[in-house]
């Protein structure tokens, strides 16, 4: 579904994303974890073409993406949210779903803001995540999880392929990262393919057919979950950002095998 | 692959109360403000029948002028936000233009006006395309260059008649009518901007363009061809300026670098669409009146000297004090805008 060969992102002397490759199935829920600036965000930026990578190839269903403009890969079905959330603050929460929904050609562009079938498809998202009655609220009064939940919902409605989700549940209280994972699972079993950057173990063990490790912005363990639990280079991964980190990768190791 | 969701029946039931919310909010919107204002206006020449009321007339098109370029502007400064302080350049391109064919071949701005609107959108087009590559402060400076660069170009071109310009002639019509054709031509122009300005505001393309204010990156990644609507909203808001700059070449019968490339011409335009509220559709009416309403008051009052461009300044200032987001912006923000002024 998505494959990325020797991806690499440089800022001046930093190698923020560094000769990275790995490819996410399709119909799959895969992970992409690793310490704080590992270079997650940096490798989502590449791949949705927020930033025009320095090297490497990012390849969709058999096209090659990286060439192409951002508004030009979300129109081929890959669509992010971003970590720290970008909102269109004096947009309603309608319109912010509106502005992602997938135009039929030039003649739409000068019909009206939001069509009458848009209007229903947003609603519909709306009415899935539980936030119906804030479709006419600006974004800018919107608290920080029910923004989240907005950016979810906007990226659906263009109708993607494939997810980018960073980061969905930092900063999301208990009870709407549970509603958040049953979305995600909710859409998955739809067949959408997710593919996500999360730093709560418990999620990603829970949610993911695969996990891809990144530490200083390569690529060192790629597996099902349990395999990457147990591999010993990402507990060094760990172990080298703080030991309570390493303590709680091994605890969780030991967690995932009775489950598993 | 279905990722759509089958709450039909939800919707359903939403359906009834979404259509109950959407009338309302289109039942504000007071269509006959703006219907009326346009039958005052045309009715307006028929003073003349009593003469003496040249004053009148010049007063009722350079306000329609402005009304048309600071509508103009808004499409990208309001609704894209991206401020352009050398907006007159469309102004200047479209007089010389017009007023270059006029004084060749005699034919009269009024035919040529369009084509000249046409000009200056592509070449709007083609600025865009390099300028709208930077933001915020850095678009404002280019802006700026911009109108430095196209004073100097035209002050030295001889063609067009270097700094002094072209004497353009006029139309062969008595005095106490001269006025009329050109004042029915700037009020077309005006009715023709605001009502684009409205349509984009409530076309899907406004909506994009609004998504590009808040925050491209944002919009880019939604789907939206960024970088292709910022330069189609710079000409189509380069057009009606070009085609005012065109019918105002010949009615005051001469073009010149100094009438058309000075920076108080896009302040102008810059200041009524802030003052009336930038984003809205009758907020650059509403700032063009005030404007040119305090204007006119403090040049009687005090003389046109300097002082009174510092009594309008002041009460700018004051006015922005109190509507952070202009008169229309702010009112309809607190939900207090009065029904008569509410066109979006
Ligand atoms: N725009 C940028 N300019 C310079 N350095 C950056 C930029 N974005 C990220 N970095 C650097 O790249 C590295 C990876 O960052 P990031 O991708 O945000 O990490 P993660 O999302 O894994 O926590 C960090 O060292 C960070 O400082
Ligand atoms: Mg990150």
């Amino acid at each position: 579904m998505l494959e990325v060969r020797g991806l690499c992102k440089h800022f001046g002397g930093i190698r923020a994303v560094d000769e990275c490759s790995f490819s996410v199935e399709k119909g799959s829920i895969t992970a992409l974890i690793g310490p704080n600036g590992a270079g997650k965000t940096t490798a989502f930026n590449c791949i949705s073409k927020s930033m025009w990578p320095t090297a490497g190839e990012v390849w969709l269903e058999g096209t090659r993406i990286d060439t192409l403009p951002a508004h030009q890969v979300t129109r081929r079905g890959l669509s992010r949210t971003f970590q720290i959330t970008r909102n269109l603050e004096d947009l309603s929460v309608l319109e912010n779903l509106v502005v992602q929904s997938k135009i039929s050609g030039f003649r739409a562009l000068f019909g009206p803001a939001i069509s009458s079938a848009e209007r229903d498809k947003a609603m519909g998202i709306l009415e899935f995540l539980g936030i119906t009655r804030l479709a006419h609220e600006e974004a800018r009064s919107l608290s920080y999880g029910q923004k989240k939940l907005m950016d979810f919902g906007a990226l659906l409605m263009s109708d993607p392929k494939i997810i980018l989700l960073d980061e969905p549940a930092s900063g999301v209280n208990p009870r709407l990262l549970d509603e958040i994972i049953a979305h995600i699972r909710a859409l998955n079993e739809k067949g959408l393919t997710v593919f996500i950057v999360e730093h709560n173990m418990n999620l990603v063990m829970a949610l993911s057919h695969k996990v891809v490790v990144m530490a200083h912005g390569q690529v060192i363990a790629e597996g099902s979950p349990g395999e990457v639990q147990s591999d010993p280079e990402v507990l060094s991964a760990y172990l080298g950002v703080s030991k309570k980190a390493a303590v709680e990768a091994a605890a969780q190791t030991a967690s995932g095998a009775l489950d598993g | 692959m279905s990722t759509q969701l089958d709450v039909s029946g939800v919707v359903e039931a939403r359906k009834s109360r979404e259509e109950t919310l959407a009338t309302t909010a289109g039942a504000g919107r007071q269509a006959w403000v703006p219907a009326t204002l346009l039958a005052v206006l045309v009715a307006l020449p028929a003073v003349q029948v009593f003469d003496g009321f040249n004053y009148v007339l010049h007063l009722g098109l350079y306000a329609l002028m402005y009304i048309a370029m600071s509508s103009s502007w808004n499409i990208l400064g309001g609704y894209t936000g991206y401020i352009s302080l050398g907006h007159n350049v469309f102004f200047c391109i479209g007089g010389y233009f017009s007023g270059m064919i006029l004084a060749y071949t005699g034919i009269s701005t009024l035919i040529t006006a369009p084509f000249a609107g046409l000009v200056a959108s592509l070449v709007g087009f083609g600025i865009g395309f390099i300028t709208l590559r930077m933001r915020g402060p850095t678009f404002i400076i280019s802006s700026i260059a911009l109108l430095m660069v196209a004073r100097i170009l035209f002050d030295n071109w001889n063609f067009v008649g270097g700094a002094n310009g072209v004497t353009l002639p006029q139309l062969t019509i008595d005095v106490q009518w001269a006025k009329i054709p050109y004042y029915y031509a700037m009020l077309f122009i005006a009715a023709a901007a605001v009502y684009c300005s409205f349509r984009i505001k409530h076309s899907k393309f406004g909506l994009h363009l609004r998504a590009i204010s808040q925050d491209e990156v944002k919009a880019e990644s939604a789907g939206i061809n960024t970088r292709f609507y910022k330069m189609l909203a710079f000409a189509i808001s380069a057009f009606f300026v070009g085609m005012a700059g065109a019918v105002w070449g010949e009615y005051i019968t001469y073009i010149r670098p100094s009438i058309f490339l000075i920076i108080l011409i896009a302040a102008n335009m810059v200041l009524m669409s802030i003052l009336g509220g930038k984003g809205t559709v009758a907020g650059p009416i509403v700032g063009t009146v005030l404007l040119i309403a305090f204007n006119e008051f403090f040049v009687a009052t005090l003389g046109s000297s300097e002082i009174n461009i510092f009594a309008t300044g002041l009460v700018m200032i004051v006015a922005l004090l109190y509507f952070p987001n202009g008169i229309v912006g702010t009112l309809a923000q607190k939900k207090k805008l009065p029904r008569f002024l509410d066109w979006d």
